[in-house]
């Protein structure tokens, strides 16, 4: 790549240029002023040469040609240090200028980041960046360090009109005006000179301008003197196409024609004019010098000899000035005139002669520590290097070198720094090294604040560049720029760097850097009083939870405070405070489906609803499955498109709002907002309003929020603490038929300002509780609602349900159901889900007297109907057909509670009714009603039931009792059993087992029954399809006012069905006959019951069921027979004869078999796998007979062998078996039979009868046996029976 | 101790899952979105330095005046879906600590990720990370 066609290269060939002086007398200025222009502007767009093709030989012999060439041309009175404070106030002004230009485009569209990307190219150097950059270096101007920016020429001109031209030309050249830098001597005041006589045709013809130019030729030479006439065009003025000035002059009035008294001539003349200038006499002229110079230092510095005379005389000089600057060179020393070579050499492109002559001035300067001068050589040889296209390293190193060198200057060299860097950065540029040239922008940021953030911004736009690019880099030198941009009051380009930064930040989670510029570029949109944008940008911001307290407080009074300055209440969509929780959105509606309460719809699940009502509810909708029913079809079809609310009935939507802030918030005005329209199914346009609603939102909500008279909405004022959550139920009511939208919410936020939230748009998946069907609508189908005319709803509450009981409470509630409307209702049916818990009573029960009512004596008839078991199994309950509830009069109906277990129980009730008015959408409605009911732990029941050793049908029952409550006390009243004629007795009386009659907080109690079954074969087929019947037993002493509870009685006798089916479940032993059910009934003392419980519980049941009886299998028996025995041994053995009773108590006939082992195996244990560890004392938990020993020890004094002896003889075997060893018998169900044993006994002692196995077998029932867990054989080891025989005296 | 100190791990599609000032510097009010600012900035050069280096701890990758960023990568080239960084802006020149400092936190960032409750990505909000990593800072920095 030519060096020359890069940015920095072309911009070489503009600024390092010969100067030429140009001094003019005022009549000059006149003239060119008729044209709107000054001398000097009207040569200038002539001074730059494309074509000029001259031949130009310095140094060396060998000749070159310049193409192109330029001169700078400057007034004799601006070649001097340019007015630092003139030239900052003109830089800020163009910042200013642009930015009000950029920042009025920047308004109109907002580019996104890729559009960026794409147009950087040409965006990185806007042009007022390269204004800015060319000003800048300006500044840095006329130095007298360098020599490029010395004049090499100067043009002297005067008007034809002036008078004495001679003179005026001589003073003209006055040593007084003329500049410092030839005054001082840093530059030689003998330069070329050319006299120009401008002369103006409108004036009149040129005679006198010849005469004056002859004159002039004789005075001052020929070929320096020169005629320019001007304005010769006529009055009219001309317009020139492709102005040249324009592109020259900033500020141009728009009327003002530039150059209109010019004509072709008169451009064509001052062409050859400054032509001629250049290639006649200012190249020749610097070649001269260059070749005359170069001798020079070729005299004195060139050759072994002279370096080394040199060095020896600088260091010998070093003890001399050291002032900042080094030592101040003459114009005329060594120094200054190899610097000069150097310069124009380098400005007749002599690149090699340049470098050779900076490169030996550069040590000079250096060991002269002539700083500025040494920076400005080593910048020189930077920029030699990168023309000459060659070692770019060292080229680099020189622009740092001279860079830094500056930097040191401090002060003095600030502005020289900044212009080398800039080279610098070209330089960079020019090799695609954009990341090193954004660090070197971020170096030259110096004090002043605007150009750091011109600079930071350029730095930006650097990393934009890099590749690969730095986009983080971008935005981050973006938002510095920013700040600096904000420090000096240049808010539109600060606004303008930050949105630009923006689409770097955009998407990003870093929350920090986003607040910080959605918060800048606010509170700057609202310095400038655009507070719509404003409030777009703060909005971003407002839920900052990470900030700091007093930073959100900031934040959101900064933000109110814009917004009240807008003077109008804001509406915007997506406010994020406080924030909405979409998840949280639940729609209520009641179309067929009514709530009692709100609490009900949303805490509840639909399909347990729906599992509720499945029998209930008739079945239209899997009717509709027939292809022949199009009709039916058609209307569900249109049932299904939206949902059915109807009029006068509220749609709630339950929303939760989440403050992220730590500071409270108010928030008021919470309303729906809903779209209403008379057509019911206007599918179609429907679809179109949606879309036009996405485009313009705002518009449309502001329409919305006027209010309709077809509905109403509700309105929720409510202050959100800090990180507070609030749930909202907000409701709409239709009035009218037609189709309801919610379309989304509104609210209020400090009184200011609006916020919308849009429900379908932002977050297309919605979960509805009610909403049947999802996914195949469209989301927003599920907000709308097809409004019905008005029909009737019932209302019910049940009243008197506790929140809380004890476990086994029993209660009798009313239902109560009201009907407002003038509608009646018909077919009322209901349905609990928990019959354990909950039984719907009679209406006769509602004039029973609670709980007077279960007693025996008041309630002794038999309710027999309420004791079918077919009318407990169907769970639906249907009113009696003349039920009908119309107007204020309520339907009250008994409801019997029960808490059958503890723990927190939901009861769920759905009563179903018919809607008279056929015509209507809704034919039949349900209304839902839970209630939450917690159950604690009262009395803990438990029996235990063992066989009696002493009678074949006799039980003995223990109870086991335990308070499990913390503090209250209960007397346990009542037992009854419930069976197949089932006896029960107590064992004691009643004061033994509760001295206290009370049972206290965690305290336990045991008490004995005897249970006798007092059923027979015979009565079998006659009660079996009777009622249960059972006996009851009272616990406290019989008193008066105690009255015996009858368990057959409503609604205990429907407990106790439910109860049986839940805990037929948990009992394994299916198809066990002998199991017998206990109620126990018990009741709180009345003193002790804990003021909290509203209202106390009166009668408590517990109920168990199933309890086996038959521990072993279906056979009991029972060894009959002597159990002490007196036998005189000296005489014979003994002979004892025994009975075994048994009994089987099963529906088959039973094979048994009965095996008396004699020996050892009596003491070993009996491998066998059946065999049931029941028949062993030591396991037994229950009651066992062991009275013959406990007698034995009692009166032991009669025995005189040792107990322990006989234990030891046991061992052996000490007696046998004499009767036949195997018995077989066949049991008939439900029978006994009795087997004769009998043992002989060889001495006296007491023996353990127990070694004879039963076993028993009962006929399978064959293939279609499914009862798997049911045992068809066992194998039994003998009860111990302990027979002691003594010696007879 | 650092007087400046902010911890930050990011992980992919430059999400930060974690922030902590850690130096003991009284804080000023932005120099929570400075530091943001350095570090994000700072991830252009970590994005291709990354990728020179097979070693993990890649020191200084950045300076803004006189806070340097310290840049560690987890070896999640391969599998983009866990490639952090875990990046540090200091004062200090502690080369060392920094180095143990990350190496560490990187083992409790494991550990976090064996997690079966934590999802990769998501912002670690354990309060006993928080506190580790703190007392590392404490140790190290």
């Amino acid at each position: 790549m030519d060096p020359a066609m890069t940015p920095l290269g072309k911009m070489l060939l503009e600024e390092i240029t010969p100067v030429v002086m140009v001094i003019s007398t005022p009549a000059v200025e006149e003239t060119c002023l008729k044209n709107g222009l000054s001398f000097l502007q009207m040569l200038t767009p002539f001074c730059s040469f494309n074509n000029i093709d001259v031949p130009v030989r310095t140094a060396s012999d060998q000749p070159y040609r310049i193409h192109k060439f330029k001169l700078r041309l400057f007034y004799g009175s601006d070649v001097k240090k340019p007015n630092l404070k003139v030239a900052e106030q003109q830089l800020k002004q163009v910042i200013t200028d642009s930015g009000e230009k950029v920042f009025s485009e920047l308004c109109l569209d907002v580019p996104g980041f890729n559009h960026e990307v794409a147009s950087s190219e040409d965006r990185d150097t806007p042009s007022w960046f390269q204004f800015f950059n060319k000003e800048l270096v300006r500044v840095a101007s006329f130095s007298d360090h360098e020599a490029f920016d010395h004049p090499v020429a100067c043009l002297l001109a005067v008007s034809s009109k002036d008078e004495h031209p001679i003179s005026r030309f001589v003073d003209l050249f006055n040593t007084n005006k003329l500049p410092s830098l030839l005054k001082d001597g840093s530059m030689d005041p003998k330069i070329l000179k050319h006299y120009l006589l401008v002369h103006d045709n409108q004036d009149g013809p040129a005679d006198r301008a010849s005469k004056i130019l002859t004159e002039m030729r004789n005075t001052f030479g020929t070929s320096d003197s020169l005629l320019l006439s001007v304005n010769s065009s006529p009055d009219v003025p001309i317009k020139h196409q492709d102005n040249p000035w324009a592109s020259q002059i900033y500020n141009v009035p728009p009327n003002q024609d530039l150059g209109c008294f010019l004509n072709i001539d008169d451009i064509n003349e001052i062409k050859d004019l400054m032509q001629d200038l250049s290639s006649k006499h200012i190249i020749p002229n610097m070649e001269q010098k260059i070749r005359l110079l170069n001798q020079q230092v070729s005299a004195t510095r060139k050759g072994f000899k002279n370096q080394i005379k040199n060095l020896w005389w600088r260091k010998g000089k070093e003890d001399g000035v050291d002032s900042l600057n080094g030592p101040t060179y003459n114009f005329n020393s060594i120094e200054s005139q190899i610097r000069v070579l150097g310069d124009y050499a380098f400005m007749l492109r002599d690149y090699e002669l340049a470098l050779s002559n900076y490169r030996l001035i550069s040590t000079d300067y250096k060991i002269d520590k002539a700083w500025k001068r040494y920076a400005g050589v080593q910048e020189m040889m930077g920029l030699t290097y990168f023309m000459l296209d060659q070692s770019k390293k060292e080229a680099e190193y020189c622009m740092e070198n001279a860079f830094n060198t500056y930097l040191k200057l401090g002060l003095l060299g600030q502005q020289n720094a900044t212009r080398c860097g800039l080279w610098w950065i070209e330089m960079l540029k020019a090799r695609d090294l954009y990341k090193e040239a954004a660090t070197v922008y971020f170096r030259i940021c110096g004090e002043d604040i605007l150009h750091s953030a011109v600079m930071l911004e350029q730095a930006s736009y650097c990393y934009l560049l890099s590749k690969p690019s730095m986009s983080r880099k971008y935005g981050f030198h973006l938002v510095l720029s920013g700040e600096q941009y904000k420090k000096c009051d240049q808010i539109k380009h600060a606004i303008r760097t930050y949105r630009s930064a923006l689409s770097v930040f955009r998407g990003t989670t870093w929350s920090y850097i986003n607040d910080h510029v959605h918060f800048h570029i606010g509170q700057w949109y609202a310095a400038l009083d655009m507070y719509d944008v404003a409030v777009k940008h703060m909005m971003e911001i407002l839920a900052c939870s990470h900030q700091s307290k007093t930073t959100q407080e900031l934040f959101l009074s900064d933000f109110l405070q814009v917004v009240e300055k807008t003077g109008r209440t804001f509406e915007v969509t997506k406010l994020q405070l406080p924030v909405i929780n979409i998840s949280s959105l639940k729609v209520i509606f009641e179309d067929h489906r009514t709530f009692g309460s709100s609490s009900v719809a949303t805490n509840t699940k639909e399909a347990l609803w729906r599992s509720l009502e499945e029998d209930m509810i008739p079945s239209f909708t899997a009717a509709k499955t027939n292809w022949l029913e199009l009709q039916s079809k058609l209307i569900s079809k249109k049932h299904t498109l939206s949902n059915v609310c109807v009029a006068g009935e509220a749609v709630k939507v339950n929303i939760e709002f989440i403050n992220p802030l730590q500071i409270t918030i108010p928030v008021s005005g919470v309303t729906l907002i809903c779209e209403y329209s008379t057509s019911t199914d206007e599918l179609t346009s429907d679809e179109k309003e949606l879309s036009v609603k996405t485009n313009n939102e705002v518009d449309h909500f502001r329409d919305m929020s006027s209010y309709n008279s077809s509905f109403l909405v509700s309105e929720v004022d409510f202050s959100l603490g800090g990180g507070e959550t609030t749930m909202v139920q907000l409701s709409v009511t239709p009035k009218e038929v037609g189709t309801l939208e919610i379309l989304g919410v509104r609210w209020k936020l400090s009184g200011t300002i609006v916020g919308f939230h849009n429900f379908e748009l932002s977050h297309p998946k919605k979960n509805i509780v009610n909403g049947r069907r999802k996914a195949k609508r469209p989301p927003n189908e599920k907000f709308k609602f097809m409004v019905i005319k008005s029909i009737p709803k019932i209302q019910g509450s049940v009243h008197s349900l506790p929140g809380k009981a004890y476990a086994g409470d029993l209660r009798k509630l009313m239902l109560e159901l009201k009907n407002p409307s003038e509608f009646p209702v018909k077919n009322l049916k209901m349905k609990i889900n928990h019959p354990r818990f909950l039984i719907i009573g009679n209406q006769e029960n509602v004039k029973l007297e609670f709980p007077g009512c279960l007693t025996k004596t008041i309630g002794s008839v038999q309710t027999g109907a309420n004791a079918n078991p077919n009318l407990m199994s169907e769970t639906i309950f249907s009113f009696p057909v003349d039920t009908s509830i119309q107007g204020e009069t309520p339907l009250s109906w008994p409801l019997w509670f029960r808490a059958a277990v503890p723990g927190d129980i939901s009861l769920y009730m759905s009563i179903y009714y018919e809607i008279e008015d056929i015509s209507s959408v809704i034919r039949y409605r349900t209304l839902r009603l839970h209630y939450n009911v917690q159950v604690l732990p009262s009395l803990d029941v438990s029996f235990q039931i063992s066989p009696s050793r002493l009678r074949i049908q006799d039980f003995l029952v223990q109870l086991d009792v335990v308070n499990k409550t913390s503090s209250e006390s209960f007397q346990v009243y009542q037992l009854s059993s419930i069976g197949q004629h089932w006896e029960i007795s107590l064992l004691q009386p009643p004061d033994t087992i509760f001295p206290s009659q009370t049972l206290m907080a965690g305290q336990a109690i045991s008490c004995f029954f005897t249970l006798k079954n007092s059923r027979r074969l015979s009565t079998l087929e006659n009660n079996i399809s009777t009622m249960p019947v059972g006996s009851d037993v009272l616990l406290v002493p019989q008193c008066s006012q105690d009255l015996v509870y009858n368990s057959n009685n409503v609604p205990l006798v429907n407990f106790h069905h439910y109860e049986r089916l839940q805990q037929k479940a948990l009992h394994e032993d299916l198809g066990d006959l002998n199991t017998v059910d206990f109620v126990l009934i018990s009741r709180p003392l009345n003193n002790s019951i804990n003021p909290g419980l509203s209202d106390p519980p009166h009668v408590m049941s517990h109920h168990a069921c199933h309890l086996s009886t038959a521990s072993t299998g279906p056979i009991s028996w029972l060894v009959d027979g002597p159990q002490t025995l007196h036998h005189d041994f000296s005489a014979s053995f003994c002979e004892i004869n025994l009975k075994m009773h048994l009994y089987n108590s099963s529906e088959t006939t039973a094979f048994v078999h009965i095996d008396t082992i004699d020996l050892d195996s009596s003491g070993g244990h009996i491998n066998s796998v059946n065999a049931l560890p029941s028949a062993t004392p030591d396991n037994q938990v229950g009651w066992h007979d062991v009275t013959p020993v406990n007698e034995l020890k009692v009166s032991s004094n009669a025995i005189e062998t040792q107990p322990g002896k006989a234990l030891l003889l046991e061992s052996v075997s000490p007696y046998i078996w004499s009767a036949t060893s195997s018995t077989n018998i066949h049991l008939e169900p439900m029978s006994p039979a009795e087997v004769p044993l009998q043992i002989c006994v060889f001495s006296p002692g007491t023996y353990d009868l127990s070694n004879y196995f039963l076993n028993w077998k009962l006929p399978s029932k064959g293939l279609g046996d499914s009862d798997e867990t049911r045992q068809h054989s066992g194998k039994c080891q003998g009860y111990k029976y302990y027979l002691t025989v003594l010696q007879s005296p | 101790m650092a007087t400046t100190a902010c911890f930050i791990i990011v992980s992919r599609n430059d999400i930060p899952i974690y922030e902590a000032e850690v130096g003991v510097a009284a804080k000023r009010e932005d120099a929570a979105q400075l530091h943001q600012f350095i570090l994000h900035a700072a991830l252009d050069v970590v994005q291709d330095l990354a990728w020179t280096t097979s070693a993990m701890y890649l020191k200084s990758v950045d300076r803004f005046n006189e806070l340097v960023v310290s840049v560690y990568v987890t070896a999640g080239h391969i599998l983009y879906f866990i490639h952090t960084r875990l990046m540090l802006l200091h004062d200090s020149r502690n080369d060392d600590g920094i180095k143990s400092f990350f190496q560490e936190v990187h083992e409790l960032y494991i550990k976090t990720l064996l997690n079966p409750l934590y999802l990769p990505g998501s912002r670690i909000t354990s309060s006993h990370f928080d506190t580790k990593v703190r007392a590392l800072a404490r140790k190290y920095l």
